[in-house]
């Protein structure tokens, strides 16, 4: 909890001293990160040039065009699937993060056999590939006369979403303190009270991580909109971009596919370095508590 | 008409009732009688620039009919088939689906119309008569409508085959290995294969069991599932293993290094002139013809030679069928005549994007690449053309093939008579309930 | 965390029974999308179903006595221990050492932070295409490297190697997911108290002792969470396998959850992979509990 504080004393901090260990620390980060970022390098090259140049990858920057990117653009549909993809992301985290922290007050409130029961009922979700039960998931939609539609795979987003955000949000309410809501219910506020004017703000720092965990997951997951959704006008990103794959009888389109898929992290991206403080900070506060 | 129902029911017994109904001829006029309808198809691919399934098949049947939208998906093959089997289970399959003759791939024809998905396309006027559709008819239902043929084939570059002083194409099996032995002589990689994706094992493999299996036994397959013949047998498929194995042990083909490569690194390679030869089908004509780092140059287009004169692997493509629980069957049906028709814009723009290989129709013989695949088509007129062995098995039993052949060259100690085992175990556990 | 005795039953009169009127939207969506789907998949593990058609016949356990006669689960079990123990122990140590290096005080931190959290952008598809030419034989990038070094890059071949494919595409699955763990490894060393390592190195404790004694037991919460999502993903392996080396070369790629797609899609016997799936996750369940079990012990006495 004293996280939020300790921030602030940081900004303040001097750095460290120049001396040969730290020069040696600065080298050693630096190279890591050259070898974690070069292999982007080749996607961000590649998106640069013409479709049909098909010379190996690895000749960095021969051609300089913004061919690729016109027909990923075009071809995708980019405005409509960008809408699409934002309104899925959106709405299913929105779901998720009403769903698992209600799910997760009374799990990680009442200590009895049944909420420890709970607790590893909804974890043994995490397990489960969602692959695998495709069929018998698309045959109980079936049953139940739920049609294809765009809401269709956000169902599914949440469902599946919902043992990893329940063991966040259990984990971390095992950490916050009770007196709060101990006075509170002195007080005479009912449960719905304490849960949304107590409960609910203290796991901001959870809601944070499970909100950017989730969204990223959602935003790049093609397999739910590819299998539930008939009509092309509610595709996603990620699903116009499997368009360029191609398979075993054509060949993918690799420079497009390239440029698709920076067009389809650009919002990820741009987001990504606006909020990067809260983003970073977002991840390790809520799960550390876990 | 009542009568002919009860009569044919009478004759045929188990025959079914939309058999029966079929034979009339479809409704020619339930687009006209439509109000606006929005057709919807799936396919697997990718989308190319002008791309001819996704933009302008939408465009041309608009153009035909202004109350028709027609909505195409186009998926990489993996991801196809999960959609598929999902979007069957789910009871919302797309109006249109692209299948594959016989038992091949899980978009099987004969798999899929066993199962009831497949509308029956006997009474399209562009099947009637045709005598060439027995790969994609089950059970006496012509349940695929398709007009092409698809090759494989060995492309090579014949500027390396001039600098090895190779004048024409190798005519036998002895012909082809000496072939190789120049190039690798005049220090040129004779083939190159991506087999890191195993499936382009196939490639080469069925070339040669088009050579050396069906000439001598058409029905080699048809026996396999009825237990006449095994894979294990004698002088068949050990033969064809041993033969291609032969490529690799003279480091023709250099298992040290395909088995890192991937399909599309060994196109790049065979474009970049960096070895002269590539096993792979006339489907990827346009990627092996495009210009890489050697510059232009000319390529050809040969089937492997047998020890006992040459054969090809050519066969019908794979089609279009109708989903049996559509509500427009009849208004697809009149999208697939229109299309396969052999004179309609939409069939002069599908023959235009030179990825399918037509037999008949106004201008099939100049379609790009025609050239590359005119010894092919005159092979299969011969009757020297075989299906590809994948075809006739169940789905699972190539896979088998691939993993054990990689295994043997990639020197994991597996021998010619494991693979023709493990394949005939395999096919045995598939075709088992 | 509050002192209670053992005793059947809610006993709180704060949080009440009551409470768990809240677990229902979730509860709801759980069983009838999810637990109930893969009911079924259990009751496909005893029938012939091939995937399409749903004219199926009981089989009985069959399937069962199938998959664990023919090989496969032995293989893929096997190639999915050695997958994970390898993920598990590096992304945790490089995501650990990274963190370490990040919580000093240096300059450009955000930079290196986000340096680190980049491929996690990044689709799998997208990540696997690239690495296989990272990886590729002769002109790929690490064999280009090799050669301007004065080595034989024409012999690095990872993914064509019967011995190194599997470590090969661990590698990739460490490149795209330490970012992560390096974070919330950084949350959790943002939370050790200054001063106690402070205490520490007026006693004359070396680095090593610091982070042994006192960084370690400290965030011991974050190493089990760590260690359990990566176990997880690491038992649950399947898209390098699937999109660089379709489980070659041969079947050494071949995972748990690869083979259980093989059989259900290539070779359309959802019901034995049913009966695969099945057992997989049985065995992923108990790793799973042994786990947690063990690392909730270890957080205690630490």
């Amino acid at each position: 909890m004293a996280l939020g504080k300790k921030k602030d004393d940081r900004e303040v901090q001097t750095y460290m001293k120049t001396s040969p260990k730290t020069i040696l620390l600065y080298v050693v980060i630096i190279l890591f990160c050259i070898v974690v970022i070069s292999p982007l390098v080749i996607v961000f090259s590649s998106s640069l040039r013409s479709p049909e140049n098909q010379t190996s990858p690895l000749a960095l920057f021969i051609e300089f065009t913004g061919v690729s990117y016109i027909r990923a653009f075009s071809n995708m549909n980019y405005p409509m699937q960008l809408i699409n993809s934002i309104m899925t992301t959106v709405g299913s985290v929105l779901c998720i993060v009403v769903f698992a922290t209600m799910a997760a007050y009374p799990i990680g409130r009442i200590k009895t056999k049944l909420a420890r029961f709970l607790y590893f009922f909804f974890i043994s979700g995490l397990i489960i590939p969602s692959q695998m039960v495709i069929v018998p998931i698309a045959q109980t939609l079936n049953r139940l006369g739920v049609p294809n539609t765009r809401f269709t795979p956000m169902i599914m987003f949440i469902t599946c979403s919902l043992p990893f955000s329940v063991f966040l949000f259990s984990g971390f309410m095992k950490g916050l303190p009770v007196e709060i809501e101990e006075s509170a219910y002195i007080d005479g506020a009912s449960l719905p009270k304490r849960f949304t004017s107590i409960v609910f703000p203290l796991l901001q720092p959870a809601i944070i991580s499970c909100v950017i965990t989730q969204g990223l997951w959602i935003w790049n997951d093609y397999f739910y909109p590819m299998v539930f959704i008939t009509k092309k006008a509610q595709y996603s990103l990620p699903v116009g971009m499997l368009q360029f794959l191609g398979d075993k009888e054509n060949p993918a389109q690799w420079n497009v596919l390239f440029a698709a898929c920076v067009l389809c992290a650009l919002p990820l991206i741009i987001v990504f370095l606006a909020l990067q403080k809260q983003f970073v900070n977002g991840i390790a506060a809520g799960a550390v508590k876990g | 008409m009542k009568k002919q129902v009860l009569f044919s029911l009478a004759l045929a017994g188990a025959m079914t009732m939309s058999t029966a109904v079929t034979a009339m001829a479809y409704d020619h006029e339930a687009i006209e009688n439509s109000g606006d309808i929005t057709i919807t198809m799936m396919v697997s691919g990718t989308a190319y620039e002008n791309d001819f399934e996704t933009e302008q098949l939408p465009a041309l049947i608009k153009e035909k009919w202004p109350n028709v939208t027609l909505e195409v998906t186009k998926l990489p093959d993996d991801n196809y088939y999960t959609s598929l089997k999902t979007k069957l289970a789910s009871g919302e399959c797309p109006d249109l689906i692209l299948t594959q003759p016989m038992y091949a791939g899980q978009n099987s024809c004969y798999a899929l119309a066993e199962a009831g998905y497949l509308a029956s396309l006997n009474d399209l006027d562009t099947v009637a008569g045709r005598q060439d559709l027995n790969s994609v008819t089950y059970d006496g239902d012509v349940v695929t409508s398709t007009s092409g043929v698809s090759i494989l084939g060995t492309y090579y570059n014949k500027d390396l085959f001039a600098q090895a002083g190779i004048e024409s194409e190798p005519q036998t099996w002895d012909e082809f290995l000496e072939d190789c032995q120049k190039l690798q002589d005049a220090g040129i990689q004779p083939i190159v294969m991506g087999d890191k994706d195993q499936y382009v094992l196939q490639f080469g493999l069925y070339q040669i069991a088009a050579n050396e299996i069906y000439p001598k036994n058409p029905d080699f397959d048809v026996q396999l599932r009825s237990g006449e013949t095994h894979f294990t047998d004698e002088g068949t498929w050990d033969k064809v293993l041993e033969m291609y194995k032969t490529l690799y042990d003279n480091k023709y083909i250099d298992a040290s290094k395909s088995l890192g490569y991937g399909a599309s690194q060994a196109i790049t390679d065979f474009i970049d002139g960096k070895a002269a030869m590539t096993f792979d089908g006339s489907f990827n004509a346009a990627a092996l013809t495009a210009e890489g780092a050697a510059g232009p140059f000319e390529r050809g287009y040969f089937p492997i030679p047998g020890t006992e004169g040459v054969y090809t692997a050519t066969c019908l493509s794979a089609g279009y069928s109708i989903y049996s629980g559509s509500e427009y069957i009849d208004q697809c049906k009149e999208i697939l005549d229109y299309w396969q028709d052999g004179s309609s814009p939409v069939w002069q723009a599908h023959l235009g994007t030179g990825r399918i290989i037509a037999t008949y129709g106004e201008g099939a013989d100049t379609a790009p690449n025609y050239e590359l695949f005119k010894p092919f088509i005159d092979l299969l007129n011969e009757g020297k053309g075989f299906y590809w062995c994948n075809q006739a098995w169940p789905a699972g039993t190539e896979t088998e093939m691939e993993v054990l052949f990689s295994e043997m060259v990639g020197g994991q100690g597996t021998e010619v008579e494991d693979i023709v085992e493990g394949m005939q175990e395999k096919f045995e556990d598939l075709l088992e309930d | 965390m509050q002192p209670k005795k053992k005793r059947k039953g809610n006993t709180s009169l704060i949080f009440t029974n009551k409470m768990y009127v809240f677990l229902i939207p979730a509860l709801a969506m759980f069983l009838v999308f999810w637990i109930y789907p893969v009911l079924q998949l259990f009751y496909y593990s005893i029938t012939n179903f091939n995937g399409i058609n749903y004219d199926y016949e009981f089989v009985g356990l069959k399937n069962y006595a199938k998959v664990l006669s023919n090989g496969t689960l032995s293989n893929s079990l096997k190639n999915t221990m050695i997958y994970a123990v390898f993920t598990v122990v590096l992304s945790n140590v490089i995501g650990m050492a990274v963190a370490m290096a990040l919580n000093t005080r240096i300059r450009f931190k955000g930079l290196f932070r986000t340096c680190a959290y980049f491929p996690a952008l990044f689709s799998a598809i997208v990540v696997g295409f690239i690495w296989s030419y990272v990886y590729m034989p002769g002109a790929g990038m690490i064999g280009n490297l090799l050669t301007l070094i004065g080595l034989d890059g024409s012999a690095f071949n990872p993914l064509g190697n019967y011995k190194t494919a599997l470590y090969a595409i661990a590698i990739v699955e460490i490149w795209k997911g330490f970012g992560t763990t390096m974070i919330i490894y950084l949350a959790g060393l943002q939370t050790v108290d200054e001063s106690l390592l402070e205490a520490g190195r007026i006693d004359g404790c070396t680095e090593w002792q610091l982070i042994r004694k006192i960084k370690l037991p400290l965030i011991s919460a974050t190493v089990t969470i760590n260690v359990i999502l990566s176990v997880i993903a690491g038992l649950k392996a399947f898209d390098y396998s699937f999109i660089m080396t379709n489980g070659g070369p041969g079947k050494s790629t071949k995972t748990l959850m690869f083979q259980v797609y093989e059989t259900a899609f290539t070779d359309m016997k959802m019901g034995r992979a049913s009966a695969f799936s099945v057992m997989a996750f049985a065995f992923i369940i108990i790793i799973t509990v042994l786990m947690l079990f063990y690392l909730n012990k270890r957080e205690v006495e630490l």
